[in-house]
């Protein structure tokens, strides 16, 4: 086994630390390969509700309002510990949870419906090219987590400055959901595009900054989601090269595999750093820092995991290969890495005119 | 660079690898076969491998027993199975044998990574056929592959060498001394029991041919690595798994299983005990350059798609207007063109090195034997006799020096780790920067992403090639010798 450093939280975070860690590993752990392979709905929905009993439903919304009363830094520490195990359940429950979050924002009262098992899962669809006028949405979204067979979807659209949220039934007339015709990670976070046509809102919320303030949880949460990758990706890795022969000794006795390990470590402890330095500080700059390093680390961390496992890392029996594809998608949504780059300099640069 | 009589793809090819343009100014002919080859692979390309690896893919992840007979039959029309196979023989190979090979498979491997390799590697399988100057095979199992595929049926061979205990212990000397050998290859009576398992072998469950790798003596399995030819209907033989890979599906990796297999004394290639070098060292100094091809192959595949992409119109802008994407685009288009240079570096220099044995006269003209004489037993008794194979071994070590092959060897396993961490960078890139689009590009992007992952580890991981290209080119202390009858540690 490996320790990680120590890594300061409060007592209040290192339980619920804990308390995500069992679950992930009692409900997660064995069944891990089948949410990848076979994410269907039931299957899916199952693991979610005893996500709910630990308050991952509707975490963000106040504890008054029926909700689990995380605040962002905690929805992180979560989400870590559930991708350690397997990361698709991890990107669900963020999808779902930051569809909520608007309502949460707005009047969290009017939210009683995500708040229930039943209406999971909530598919936050955004970013896209999303307008509202004359009571009726229209607009297309490209990619989104949770859309297949979602109970509602979260949309913001263009024009608002960002400060208005709108919410559509997934059974309205005038959405049309396209699942992904071969979604390549995080697979048990059920993903594909949406196109809205006419299509009806339920409820219209207006507030602060709703684009805002979805995109930073979004980016902490796929930063987090990322370090349980890494995490994941140098445990399983280190346990192979310590019980594996390999040209002459151990392959965590080879020099070049300790240092591949060694930068899996690094990974997660600054990944970590990243992760609550951007919680405690707020704004957007933070949380783009940190999704770009720690999506980037854990691609690398997993690709350098399947490495050191050979060909076994290949297939599918040791669960490598799946780290490689759930660690790739947190890196593509919900912006690119360019476009995240050209952002944070543009959101630091004071009288920069385009 | 004008080139009259060629076509479309065979200009591009010409644009793509000038070197080759000017070789064919001394040796249109040779050139043009090579050319041809590569029109054959583009057209399979077209017509058979880009309309059906997307759903062979996913389909391949849900029943990965299932096997599409039909990319492998269609195959037979451009002769890709006789790309290994000496020209005597009716196969493709000549004087260019490992550059032909090396821009097929770029050819076939940017349509799909597991095609690709599906068709690659049974020319791995067949290699070791032809390298060991196993001639009395080469009438019999050469011939019918060649002949098979005249009617459209694939006849496919496989290269069995890794075990499940010992991954890169068997594709270097030193670590073979100290691995952990699982099969062993006990000798009886008039030959061999083989006992073991292979596992990952590409083709393992299609192949009908095997050449495998065995010590007779576990103890010493460096000393006593062994070549054998196997065939699938041979009693205690079985091919019981197929793995559920990433990427590169189309082509299984398959677990075989020797139970008392008797193989007889005249299916060891080569001389017992030769197999590591004569057998492993020299296929790997030939192959892993067509390998760094695959590899090649799949960045130029992400790249195609890629570009296509950066084309697509999203709310009225396209991405290949943006200075960064374009950037991109050069930087994608560099390293493809790095990998050529370093595997065609290696193929040109590894036929200059086999070219000498098989385009001699005095191995041309033992074909000038009718075929009837060349099958007969008495004939191929004597092949298979110490002096037969030490006849061929002469004349090919006479060609075919020592110190050739250990360059070769560096060269490849240079292009290959180099060319397989290209496109993995290259892939990975690719996605980035395209993002979760829902564009019809990015399903190939994200196959060629799954795919690049396995030419860092087949054919020696990554870090092994690395090892090799240290201790042959700067250390110089892993130098190739073939034993062979007129040398050292003959037995």
């Amino acid at each position: 086994m490996i320790r990680l450093p120590e890594f300061h939280e409060d007592q209040e975070y290192r339980i619920l630390r804990e308390t995500a860690a069992a679950f992930a590993q009692k409900e997660l752990s064995q069944q891990a390969e089948q949410l990848d392979l076979e994410p269907t709905r039931g299957r899916v929905r199952e693991v979610i509700a005893k996500a709910g009993d630990i308050g991952m439903l509707a975490a963000l919304i106040p504890e008054e309002c029926g909700g689990g009363g995380l605040d962002e830094y905690a929805f992180c520490v979560a989400l870590e510990e559930i991708a350690v195990e397997e990361a698709g359940v991890a990107a669900s429950l963020l999808a779902h949870n930051t569809a909520l979050l608007p309502s949460a924002m707005g009047e969290p009262e009017a939210l009683i419906t995500g708040v229930s098992p039943d209406d999971y899962p909530a598919c936050l669809a955004f970013p896209g090219d999303v307008s509202f006028s004359g009571g009726r949405v229209q607009g297309r979204v490209p990619f989104a987590f949770n859309v297949q067979e979602c109970s509602f979807i979260t949309l913001i659209p263009a024009g608002s400055g960002g400060t208005q949220a709108l919410t559509v039934r997934g059974d309205t007339r005038g959405v049309e959901t396209t699942p992904e015709a071969y979604q390549m990670g995080l697979r048990a976070a059920r993903a594909g595009s949406v196109r809205l046509d006419g299509a009806e809102p339920s409820n219209i919320i207006s507030g602060g900054d709703m684009a805002g303030a979805v995109e930073r949880v979004m980016l902490l949460g796929l930063a987090s989601i990322a370090n349980g990758i890494s995490r994941s990706a140098l445990h399983k890795a280190y346990a192979y090269a310590s019980e594996r022969y390999q040209a002459g000794k151990m392959i965590v006795e080879h020099q070049q595999m300790r240092i591949f390990l060694a930068e899996m470590l690094a990974a997660v402890e600054q990944g970590r750093t990243l992760v609550k330095r951007a919680c405690e500080d707020g704004g957007i700059a933070p949380a783009v820092v940190a999704w770009l390093r720690c999506t980037e680390s854990a691609c690398k961390s997993a690709i350098d995991g399947v490495q050191i496992h050979g060909g076994y890392g290949y297939m599918r029996d040791y669960g490598m290969e799946r780290l490689m594809r759930d660690a790739k998608y947190c890196q593509m949504y919900p912006t690119t890495s360019q476009e995240a780059l050209l952002r944070l300099l543009e959101a630091s640069e004071e009288g920069w005119q385009p | 660079m004008t080139a009259k009589g060629v076509s479309e793809r065979g200009k591009k090819v010409l644009l793509d690898f000038p070197a080759l343009a000017a070789l064919r100014e001394h040796d249109r002919k040779g050139i043009d076969e090579i050319l041809g080859i590569v029109e054959g692979c583009a057209e399979y390309k077209r017509e058979v491998a880009l309309p059906r690896a997307l759903q062979l893919d996913q389909r391949m992840e849900r029943e990965p027993d299932y096997f599409d007979w039909e990319t492998m039959r269609e195959a037979c029309r451009y002769n890709i199975f006789s790309l290994a196979i000496p020209k005597v023989l009716g196969g493709l190979a000549e004087k260019y044998m490992i550059t032909g090979m090396a821009l097929a498979v770029e050819e076939l491997s940017s349509a799909c990574g597991g095609i690709g390799l599906a068709l690659a590697a049974h020319s791995l399988g067949v290699a070791p056929v032809i390298a060991s100057g196993a001639m009395a095979h080469w009438d019999t199992v050469l011939h019918e592959i060649v002949e098979e595929e005249k009617k459209g049926n694939p006849v496919v061979m496989a290269y069995g060498i890794t075990e499940p205990s010992a991954g890169t212990d068997v594709e270097e000397p030193e670590f073979l001394e100290v691995g952990k050998i699982g099969m062993e290859a006990k000798k009886v009576k008039g030959g061999y029991l083989l006992n073991g398992r292979k596992c990952f072998i590409s083709g393992g469950s299609e192949a009908k041919y095997f050449t495998v790798t065995a010590a007779t003596d576990r103890s010493r399995p460096l000393q006593t690595w062994t070549t054998f030819l196997v065939e699938r209907d041979m009693e205690g033989f079985s091919t019981p798994r197929v793995e559920l890979k990433m990427g590169q599906r189309a082509c299984h990796a398959a677990e075989l299983l020797f139970e008392d297999v008797f193989v007889p004394d005249s299916h060891v290639l080569g001389y017992e005990g030769d197999g590591m070098a004569n057998g492993i060292l020299i296929i790997m100094a030939a192959s892993r350059g067509p390998v760094g091809a695959i590899a090649t192959g799949i960045a130029r595949g992400a790249f195609e798609h890629f570009l296509a992409w950066t084309r697509e119109k999203r709310n009225g802008k396209r991405p290949i207007d943006e200075d960064r994407i374009r950037m991109t685009l050069a930087d994608m288009l560099g390293s493809i063109q790095e990998n050529r240079g370093l595997f065609l570096n290696h193929s040109f220099g590894g036929d200059a090195v086999f070219r000498g044995a098989f385009t001699h006269p005095i191995f041309l003209s033992t074909f000038l034997i009718p075929r009837t004489i060349r099958t007969s037993k008495p004939y191929s008794a004597f092949l298979n006799s110490y002096y037969g194979k030490a006849l061929v071994n002469a004349l090919f070590r006479y060609f075919i020096k020592d110190e050739d092959v250990t360059d070769m060897l560096a060269k490849a396993s240079l292009a290959k780790f180099t060319c397989a961490d290209n496109a993995m960078a290259l892939t990975s890139r690719a996605l980035e920067v395209m993002g979760a689009d829902d564009s019809p590009q990015r399903p190939w992007v994200e196959k060629a992403y799954r795919d690049a992952k396995l030419t860092q580890i087949y054919e020696g991981t990554n870090q092994l090639n690395r090892l090799v290209v240290y201790n042959t080119e700067i250390a110089q202390s892993l130098q190739v010798e073939i034993p062979g009858p007129f040398k050292k540690g003959v037995r």
